[in-house]
């Protein structure tokens, strides 16, 4: 290749799709010859509805009926190919006799396995590294709208976090703990040969959402670092390896899925109805002064208001539909199929919806060629107001006495003769219904690859993948008045967006048996490259607010954005895979990746790896008979990250405005001798099989240490690198971190009789990392989420010795209970040091929170922050139980997470009884707040000594008590929740009976998020990390509860019917 | 398998050997395609004077923003803010306060973007650019940059001296630099600044020769007090008369006959404007525009999506300042003032300006501030602000303005004059002084200062009070106050202490005689609001702290300050 260019033909892609596609219908309507054989297929006894039974020399198949009985033309000497998915393949010579009885046998051994590595395949016996698979019928179990739900529970060492229940919302993926503290620690997903680097990005979307889950045949997520190795600088956080269906030769299968869900609201956050609002607002103005409002005098003869939660949240539906048709010929197959999702988010203002539509087909136009082609299309829309405008927060805070509506229709709000209810929100209601915030992408994916059998063990395969996008956003805020709230202006925001990405491939294997020595080879070069554009336009003064086009508004309002970019890897990478008699095991991998992101010293880098298995079991010595696999491994790799851009090597310039035309200021510090990040990864393993397999094990053991870290240098502000006109710091390399852990897998078949089966599979991961070193002299690195609380926002840090990113606070140890206590604590000082007074009403007073004097100089000041809480589970993971009776299968999934802190910022803000002032609703918590009266001496004491809730101030809150983030917030956010439970029939054969049109029925019933038992008291513990309004891609909060969206049960019923 | 003939075997090699030869090297050569980038810059005059455009807004905007009154004003006691912002009104600004952080971090853009500058300059204008444009480019970042030094210096005492950002970006060993060092480089700046520019501006708006020298005339007045030992120094004090004169007789410039066309768009660049931050209304963009008339606008009525200063407005204190604005006792303070800078600086009840729009309920009028009666109101702030988006051709929106800050116009050249000649003198009746000094105080309306008093004929004669006085009434809410008396600080501190400790920054109430169009005001003060009147300026409290952030990232910074070489 001298040259790629980044444009490609799209007509030649389709041409070539047709084609095919005429090749796959000639095959399976090839003409069939010789006389009718009549059979019955079965095993144990049991007729095998629907088995593929193929003449092996003239192509043509059948299906056998529901009594497993089939006709064939044949002649004698053909051989007829029996198959049946999850039974051993048997080849039968016909004979003489018209009538061939054909028994076969279920697949015992589950290792014998052929499983997709990177850039190739392999026994799953001899693999010598670390990975773990979900297959298509785990993940048909559970709901999953976007593929990565599919993971949860199922696979060790995968810590998967859903950041938002909200429809299509993106979801956290951590494989192996924290590779990165700057960059990303999303796995790479290979999805038929397309890259793509998973994002958590900050608005809530996904990058995978356009994916439908039911084309996915097979995950393969790649863990150990001799596997990921192969996959070099893009591997550090793990490979999930996506395989999507494709036809088997044998008569078409014509298949529709339908799915229906209710989802339900989630579990109530306890907030004041109208009454408590009132009775709370009475007792505010007995401490605080002022007069009650008329309305709310007399608290007895009030409703009980708006419920803002059961206004927000409501039962959602969410249906899908899905027709797929494979099949082929022994020369072409092909698997087609077509979705249409539709989901209703629980909470107003969301919502998610995705078409998609797929083509796969492979042809072998002659013995030594195989040709490809994968295509498929997808749009998805979003709507994600409630995530983008705070809905969820409102819906707690908003207070009772505002209805939903006015008795005039008008939408209800804070009214204006109350100057308090400007501090309480808009109406989420309101809002949900009158902005339009939506997203909406449409994705092609898709690629075509050519293999030549070139000689005896000799393969060369190349393949050309895809992936383009194209997204529109649509913001529109119309003009309003709700109570207090009046938008004057309208305003639309517009915004699309452009990326392509190209990959190809050339490959070239070969393997070779000399006796007991098997060698493969492979050597691979590659190419890809990718870029973006982004245009954005925005408009005020839209005089309708019906038309969401910027043409329609003010054009002297106009303003626009623009955004592009550019990126591109060259890699060479070698593989050598030996085996001796299948007991000694070797792999080494060498992976040399170049990338723009880097300099021309330090573009390159290279990732060796090398791992070895010792499958003890085939050993002569070895005769333990009860076990029937042990396998040893061990490897050690390096794998890379090249960072979040290539701007770090150069100095951009930014634009802004003057009077005498555009002006141009430094935007970021350079680094020309930025390099690779490093993770170098070694692991032990061990594999166990016990009684014919039927109890497997696996189990291992890494340490993972990242040199080098690409991170944003932390310099001072006096260098300029903080503000409006701001330098940006530049990226460097510093810091190491150290991960280690351990995952464990193990699955059993604890019955296996002929109408009843019972298998579970239970995995458990723990990883710990740390942080070794930074190159802040301090030692520490801060994400501030400064848009929760200016006056001290919470805040999460990465310190030398520690886990990344624990909670920082305040300690606080209950509430002052007496002036006593007051006097021999340490408290808050005023600018000149000294004491703040000790008094009710402008100092430190009984009731106020009492915070612990870390560096003991008996002062509270910001130096006595400290890390209160860590964000990371010590222990994850998931049980799935199965049951197979008869047509009947039950299936229970238990997912689980011990050990992680929550930090609950949604109690936080609405806990403080204060805020009534504010003509803000509460928790009902806030009622318990301190009262402080008097003793019999007149002394003044905490009548309610108990709480934690501080008091109710009249006049400023000198001490801090609602401006801190303490250890008060942080929850404990251990889980076991019941994620799944689902039933499903496979209608009995002989309901379905002789009729020739339907040949199977599955009906299934399943409940998800169906119970939680946890400690945390806010609406749920599944925390991943922040998105919303002010997100940080890469960098989001991790374990703050900001109020997000929860997710909440679903209720299931599908159905699938064969044709 | 079918056997292969050989043909195809070849092609199959040859494939792979063609493709494993790899892509062109510039395949990996991908530079940013939405930025220019600096190496690629400064080519032509053009692009050099777009490469300091910046300096003369963004770089400032985070300082203009709300800690240009917060620090300038509301710390020296001229306004107040009654809910807000209430450490910097109560003189309690700490180590975390929201202003502080962004000035100081502003002020280090200044200097960061202006280094940057002249090294971009330094090392990649070519043969394209005119040596002059170089010159004056280079010019233009050194004078921003040293006027960043001075707001340093006066505000944080001790900080450090950075004029190559690229070396020292791994570099924590960099300590503070001292004051009289710091004073000394940022003179020396300003005079090389001086030499560069041009007497006529290349662009409206830009510095020029003028620019620098009436900045000397401040720092040589400043630094006077900086080095003094006892006195001023008396030969800082004359530099900073002789740089004084030659900006008033030969700069070109003149004091507006109408004090209150300072502040009524469009003023910007006018006659008297020596040097202004250069805002644009651009919609879309973020830093080039004035934000501050946001915080400042007493009523959404007024302005465009924002409104958010109903809570500020002049002091008690600043108010009894006006000539004619009498106190009775300790409570109240009544009358009426010829001093036309009163109306053009704060709002009272009843006060009309026909320039700005006031929408009420729907309807349109011309701006007649309203009495809403009660026991706290507020003399608003007018001055920057300039009212709706038709009130300035359509140029304004939220946070989004663009009229131009000052930053020194010709009256202070004039006070400054006066100070410099009156230096450690009690008092002065230098007749150039006198003269100086009436030109800024008769524009307002007021009748001319005499030395001796025309009926009475005791002598009158011109103090630093009253020169203090002038400088206070002339530049409220201009950011300046704060820095006067940082400069009577470095010599003379308990004076200062004792000025910010009288002051009264409590709630008041304004009752107009009559409204529309009164002829005087009644103001009293809140009978509840007795607590929070008084601060307690002292040693401990006078200096901004550095911002705690900062100590945490760069303790370098507690290390004992040395001298700048």
């Amino acid at each position: 290749m001298k040259k790629i260019k980044t444009t490609f033909n799209v007509k030649a892609l389709f041409l070539w799709a047709i084609c095919s596609s005429l090749l796959a219908w000639n095959g399976v309507y090839a003409q069939a010859d010789g006389r009718k054989i009549t059979g019955n297929v079965s095993s144990s006894g049991k007729p095998l509805a629907a088995a593929s039974v193929i003449n092996k020399r003239t192509n043509v198949g059948t299906f056998a009926d529901n009594q497993g009985t089939f006709t064939i033309q044949a002649k004698t000497g053909d051989v007829l190919i029996v198959s049946y998915i999850g039974y051993v393949k048997k080849e039968i010579k016909v004979g003489t006799s018209d009538f061939i009885d054909i028994s076969i046998t279920e697949e015992q051994a589950k290792l014998d396995d052929v499983v997709v590595i990177g850039y190739g395949k392999a026994r799953k016996v001899n693999l010598t590294t670390s990975q773990t698979s979900v297959s298509a019928k785990d993940m048909e179990k559970t709901v999953n709208t976007t593929i990565e739900q599919a993971i949860q529970g199922r696979a060790a060492g995968v810590f998967v976090t859903q950041n938002s229940g909200q429809p299509g919302g993106g979801i956290s993926v951590t494989i192996r703990g924290i590779s990165s503290i700057n960059n990303s620690t999303e796995p790479l997903y290979v999805i038929d040969g397309v890259q793509l680097q998973g994002s958590n990005s900050g608005n809530g979307s996904n990058n995978l959402a356009g994916l439908n889950p039911a084309d996915i045949e097979d995950m393969q997520i790649l863990q150990g670092p001799s596997a990921t190795a192969i996959y070099g600088s893009r591997a550090t956080n793990g490979v999930i390896l996506i395989t999507t269906k494709r036809g088997k030769s044998g008569e078409a299968k014509l298949n529709y899925g339908a799915q229906y869900n209710i989802q339900t609201p989630p579990k109530r956050v306890d907030v004041m109805n109208l009454q408590q609002y009132a009775q709370m607002q009475i007792a505010y103005k007995a401490i605080a002064g002022g007069n009650v409002r008329g309305e709310l005098l007399d608290p007895s003869i009030l409703g009980a208001g708006t419920d803002w939660q059961k206004e927000l949240f409501s039962n959602a539906a969410m249906q899908k539909h899905q027709v797929s048709l494979s099949g082929g010929s022994n020369n072409t197959s092909y698997y087609m199929s077509g979705e249409y999702l539709n989901q209703e988010g629980v909470a107003a203002g969301s919502g998610f919806d995705r078409y998609s539509f797929r083509i796969n087909l492979d042809n072998k136009p002659r013995e030594w060629i195989t040709i490809g082609t994968n295509l498929s299309f997808n749009q998805t829309n979003e709507t994600t107001t409630s995530g983008q405008n705070g809905l969820i927060t409102s819906s707690i805070q908003l207070s009772p006495e505002v209805p939903v509506k006015n008795i005039n229709g008008s939408w209800g709000g804070g009214d204006l003769t109350n100057p308090a209810h400007q501090f309480s929100p808009v109406n989420p209601i309101a809002i949900s219904t009158l902005t339009t915030n939506m997203n909406s992408k449409k994705q092609f994916l898709g690629g075509v690859n050519l293999g030549l059998n070139l000689a005896k063990g000799l393969v060369f395969r190349t393949s050309f993948n895809t992936n383009i996008g194209y997204s529109n956003s649509t913001y529109y805020q119309p003009t309003y008045s709700i109570g207090w709230a009046i938008n004057a202006t309208s305003t639309l925001q517009n915004g699309t967006g452009q990326n392509s990405y190209w990959n190809w491939n050339q490959l070239l294997e070969y393997n070779k048996q000399i006796g007991k020595h098997n060698v493969g080879l492979m050597a691979t070069h590659e190419a890809q490259a990718s870029n973006w554009k982004n245009v954005g336009g925005r408009r005020t003064g839209f005089l309708t607010n019906d038309i969401f086009d910027l043409s329609a508004g003010d054009a002297t309002t106009a303003s626009n954005t623009g955004g592009s970019g550019e990126w591109a890897m060259e890699s060479y990478l070698a593989r050598v895979n030996y085996n001796y008699d299948n007991r000694y095991l070797l792999t080494g991998t060498y992976r040399r990746d170049g990338s723009v992101n880097f300099g021309p010293e330090k573009r390159w880098g290279a990732f060796p790896s090398v791992s070895a298995a010792w499958r003890v079991s085939q050993e002569k010595f070895f005769k333990i008979p009860f076990i029937s696999e042990l396998k040893l491994r061990l490897e050690t790799g390096l794998t890379g990250n090249q960072g979040g851009g290539n701007a770090g090597i150069y100095s951009p310039l930014a634009p802004g405005a003057s009077p005498w035309g555009t002006s141009f200021l430094t935007s970021v510090y350079p680094n020309k001798a930025l390099q690779w990040e490093e993770t170098n990864t070694n692991n032990i393993g061990v594999n166990l099989g016990v009684l014919k397999n039927r109890v497997t094990v696996e189990y291992d053991y890494y340490v993972r240490n990242t040199d080098k870290m690409i991170l944003t240098a932390s310099i001072p502000w006096y260098m300029g690198s903080n503000g409006t006109a701001q330098i940006t710091a530049p990226q460097l390399n510093a810091g190491s971190l150290q991960s280690k852990g351990w995952s464990f897998t193990l699955n059993t078949a604890n019955v296996v009789q002929k109408n009843f089966k019972w298998e579970t599979n239970l995995n458990l991961s723990h990883f710990q990392t740390i942080v070794k070193s930074l190159n802040s002299e301090t030692g520490f690195l801060e994400r501030s989420s400064w848009w929760l609380n200016q006056a001290d926002p919470f805040s999460q840090r990465a310190t030398v010795g520690l886990e990344p990113w624990l909670f920082r606070g305040y300690i606080e140890e209950g509430l002052f209970t007496s002036v006593e206590e007051i006097s021999k604590s340490a408290v808050p000082v005023d600018n000149s040091g000294n004491r703040r007074p000790t008094s009710p009403t402008n100092g430190i007073w009984i009731g106020d929170i009492k915070l612990r004097d870390i560096n003991g100089d008996g002062k509270i000041t910001s130096d006595d922050k400290t890390n209160i809480g860590n964000p990371w589970p010590k222990l994850f993971g998931g049980l799935t139980n199965t049951f197979s009776f008869k047509g009947f299968e039950l299936s229970v999934l238990i997912t689980g997470s011990y050990g992680n802190d929550i930090y609950n910022f949604m109690a936080w803000e609405n806990s403080n009884p204060n805020n009534i002032n504010l003509g803000r609703n509460m928790m009902m918590h806030a009622w318990d707040y301190a009262k402080v009266t008097t003793d019999n001496s007149g002394n003044p004491i905490l009548a309610n000594p108990e709480t934690d809730v501080a008091r109710i101030i009249s006049g400023v809150d000198v001490n801090g008590n609602y401006a801190r983030q303490t250890s008060k917030w942080v929850e404990d956010g251990s889980y076991l929740r019941l994620k799944n439970v689902s039933m499903s029939y496979n209608l009995p054969t002989g309901i379905i009976g002789r009729q020739k049109l339907i040949k199977g029925v599955r009906g299934t019933v399943g409940v998800q998020n169906i119970a939680t038992l946890t400690n945390y008291s806010g609406f749920d513990p599944e925390i991943g990390s922040y998105t919303g309004p002010n997100a940080n891609n890469g960098g989001g909060a991790i374990g703050l509860d900001y109020g997000r969206y929860p997710l909440s049960p679903i209720y299931t019923f599908s159905l699938n019917v064969n044709f | 398998m079918k056997k292969i003939n050989y043909k195809n075997f070849l092609v199959g090699l040859v494939i792979p050997i063609i493709v494993l030869s790899g892509c062109k090297k510039d395949f990996l050569e991908k530079p940013p395609i939405d930025a220019i980038t600096d190496a690629s810059f400064y080519k032509t005059d053009e692009q050099v004077l777009a490469g300091t455009a910046g300096l003369y807004n963004k770089v400032w905007f985070d300082y203009n923003d709300k800690a240009s009154y917060n620090i300038g004003d509301f710390r020296s006691g001229t306004t107040f803010s009654a809910y807000n912002d209430r450490g910097n009104v109560l003189f309690n600004t700490t180590a975390e306060n929201g202003e502080n952080n962004a000035s100081y971090r502003s002020f280090y853009q200044v200097v960061a973007q202006s280094n940057l500058t002249i090294i971009n300059i330094n090392s990649n204008a070519g043969a394209g650019v005119t040596p002059a444009i170089k010159k004056m480019a280079i010019a233009e970042a050194r004078f921003m940059r040293a006027l960043a030094y001075r707001y340093l210096v006066m505000n944080w005492g001790e900080v450090p001296i950075i004029t190559n950002n690229l070396e020292i970006i791994n570099d924590t060993s960099i300590r503070r630099n001292t004051v009289p060092s710091i004073w000394r480089f940022i003179t020396r700046e300003m005079r090389a600044a001086a030499e560069d520019l041009p007497e006529t501006p290349v662009q409206v708006g830009r510095l020029t020769k003028w620019s620098a020298e009436g900045m000397l005339a401040r720092f040589y007045l400043t630094r006077a007090g900086v080095e003094a030992t006892g006195t001023r120094n008396q030969s800082f004090l004359d530099s900073a008369k002789y740089y004084a004169k030659r900006v008033i007789e030969n700069s070109g410039r003149q004091l507006l006959p109408v004090y209150a066309d300072l502040f009524k768009w469009p003023y910007d660049n006018n006659k008297e404007s020596l040097f202004e931050l250069q805002w644009v209304y651009q919609p879309g963009q973020y830093g080039a525009q004035n934000s501050t008339p946001s915080y400042l606008n007493f009523s959404p009525d007024i302005a465009n999506g924002d409104g958010w200063g109903g809570d500020k407005g002049g002091t008690w204190w600043m108010l009894s300042q006006y000539d004619g604005m009498e106190s009775f006792g300790d409570t109240m303070i009544k009358g009426r003032t010829v001093d036309q800078r009163l109306k053009a600086t704060f709002m009272l009840p009843g006060a009309s300006y026909p320039e700005i729009t006031q929408v009420l309920a729907g309807v349109k009028q011309k701006l007649i501030f309203p009495n809403n009666g009660g026991d706290v109101n507020f003399a608003s702030i007018k001055k920057y602000v300039v009212g709706k988006a038709e009130d300035v051709g359509g140029q304004a929106a939220q946070q989004n303005y663009p009229n131009d800050t000052y930053m020194q116009r010709l009256a202070e050249i004039y006070l400054i004059y006066v100070e410099a000649v009156l230096g450690n003198n009690a008092s002065t009746s230098d007749a150039t002084a006198l003269e100086y000094f009436n030109k800024v105080h008769t524009r307002s309306g007021l009748p001319a200062l005499r030395l001796t008093d025309p009926v009475t004929g005791t002598p009158t004669p011109l103090t630093f009070d009253i020169i203090f006085k002038e400088r206070v009434v002339e530049f409220a809410m201009e950011g300046v106050a704060w820095y006067d008396l940082v400069s009577l600080h470095y010599y003379n501190p308990q004076k200062a202490y004792s000025i910010l400790n009288s002051q009264d920054r409590g709630f008041y109430n304004i009752t107009p005689d009559a409204f529309p169009n009164p002829t005087s005001w009644t103001i009293k003060k809140t009978s509840w609001a007795t607590t929070e009147r008084k601060i307690n300026a002292n040693a401990g409290n006078f200096r901004l702290p550095i911002p705690s952030a900062e100590i945490t990232q760069a303790p370098n910074l507690t290390q004992p300050a040395v001298d700048y070489p």
